[in-house]
């Protein structure tokens, strides 16, 4: 048989490409359910690592059945708001925002669509926010929590699809840097509600930080941390207007009464 | 056993492995060497995606137009590749490890020795004897990464398959190993070894 022939180099070409297309497909699809699951079940012990519940290694020797049962015992509401802060609809409390789903509220923040924001409240009172942006490589998203004033943060975890390990990687790998956001304040009503900057906050004489909103960047990762900051400065902004007239509708009741 | 098929499984394990000899794959053997549980994942995957590519070429090999073959190559190690990612995506246990290894579960397809050993081998040879050579190239390669990251770990966080080794005896993780450079030197170690041994490889 001639296989040089153009003809058969056509044919032969296609029908490879079309029988490892169609396999890759069928797996792919029969192995969805799992992997999705494998997602939610890491999404959640994201949450929960930001939230204080525990670390990211303990979540993970849990395994996912574990996760989920100790998320269903902790989660107390969770809903969605618009960027002008209005409540759109309850979430099902099993429901949870994988990367893929925070990619698409990505574009509607800026300006695709209707943003539908999710907000998670633990019933210890601590809320969570996702974060989602681009890093260097590929996208980097995370979850901050927030104390119970909405204002201070509790903790946050991030996490990236491809940022260089050992650099833009820390900002999953390191737990300095996650730690460094634990007592810091989001100022929701000013334009950069938060901010990742070179030498974090400048100090006062005395070694106390002038800004409790800024903290250190990470040494060699200057893409990653920027497109960290855009992303949190982006998500938290299309919250501020939520968190902001939260703050303000409970201070008014307390005058009230 | 002829002696043939004995010298197509051994060679690569030694006298030719792919990373100190041929010096091929040296990019993913600095990059998941740092703990021994992500260096055994990434042997177990290159050992599965060389022999079994190699495997489906050669049965294919008296098919393929020849100039086209180099895709055709790609195209197999591409699906074997995305199929092992997928796979282990999809069990609790290798969930981690994978997010972990990230990319470089993906580049086992720009890695030298799969594509290599496909031209150099399969396309010339039958099925059986390929995925021998396939499968004992991966192991090859594999060896010298568990080696190195049974270094990187031990001295580099103090455990090995993260259980704590030399931590309770106050030994200070050294930053240095876990970084890619030391991989490079102790790679660099391996191949003074290895020449030290095996005379005939000295440059005269």
């Amino acid at each position: 048989m001639n296989t040089n022939n153009n003809l058969y180099t056509v044919i032969y070409t296609s029908l490879i490409v079309i029988v490892v297309a169609a396999l890759l497909a069928f797996v792919s699809q029969s192995l969805k359910s799992k992997q999705e699951a494998n997602e939610k079940a890491d999404t959640i012990s994201q949450m929960m690592t930001a939230a204080g519940f525990g670390t990211k290694a303990e979540f993970q020797k849990m395994g996912n059945a574990a996760v989920l049962a100790r998320y269903a015992e902790e989660i107390a509401e969770a809903y969605t708001v618009n960027t002008d802060g209005e409540k759109i609809a309850d979430m099902d409390l099993s429901e949870v925002y994988s990367p893929s789903r925070l990619k698409k509220q990505n574009y509607n923040i800026k300006g695709a669509g209707q943003p539908e924001l999710p907000v998670f409240v633990f019933r210890n009172g601590i809320t969570v926010v996702p974060v989602y942006g681009a890093g260097l490589w590929g996208p980097v998203w995370g979850y901050l929590a927030f104390e119970q004033d909405h204002v201070t943060i509790k903790g946050a975890y991030f996490d990236h699809e491809s940022e260089t390990a050992g650099l833009g990687a820390k900002i999953k790998d390191d737990p300095d840097f996650q730690a460094e956001f634990s007592g810091e304040k989001a100022h929701w009503s000013e334009a950069n509600v938060f901010e990742i900057v070179k030498g974090g906050s400048p100090k006062n004489a005395d070694g106390t930080e002038i800004y409790d909103n800024k903290i250190d960047a990470i040494t060699g990762a200057t893409m990653t941390s920027m497109g960290l900051d855009a992303a949190i400065d982006t998500w938290l902004g299309a919250y501020s207007r939520h968190f902001a007239s939260a703050e303000s509708c409970c201070e008014t009741q307390t005058v009230e009464e | 056993m002829d002696a043939k098929l004995k010298e197509t499984i051994l060679n690569p394990i030694f006298k030719g492995n792919p990373i100190t000899v041929l010096v091929l794959g040296i990019c993913s053997s600095l990059a998941v060497t740092v703990t021994l549980k992500g260096a055994l994942v990434m042997t177990l995957s290159v050992i599965v995606v060389c022999g079994i590519s190699s495997l489906i070429l050669s049965l294919l090999r008296n098919t393929i137009p020849g100039r086209v073959r180099i895709i055709v190559q790609l195209v197999v190690v591409a699906m074997m590749v995305i199929l092992v990612d997928q796979i282990l995506k999809s069990f609790e246990a290798t969930y981690a490890i994978d997010k972990q290894l990230s990319v470089y579960i993906g580049l086992i397809i720009t890695n030298c020795i799969v594509m290599g050993r496909i031209e150099a081998f399969a396309l010339g040879n039958k099925p059986w004897p390929s995925l021998l050579d396939g499968v004992s190239n991966g192991a090859g390669y594999g060896m010298i990464l568990l080696i190195v990251a049974f270094f990187r770990e031990l001295l580099g966080s103090g455990t090995l398959f993260g259980i704590d080794i030399l931590n309770r005896f106050g030994y200070v993780p050294n930053n240095l190993v876990i970084l890619p450079p030391f991989a490079l030197i102790l790679l660099g170690c391996i191949v003074w070894v290895q020449r030290s041994i095996q005379k005939d490889l000295q440059e005269k």
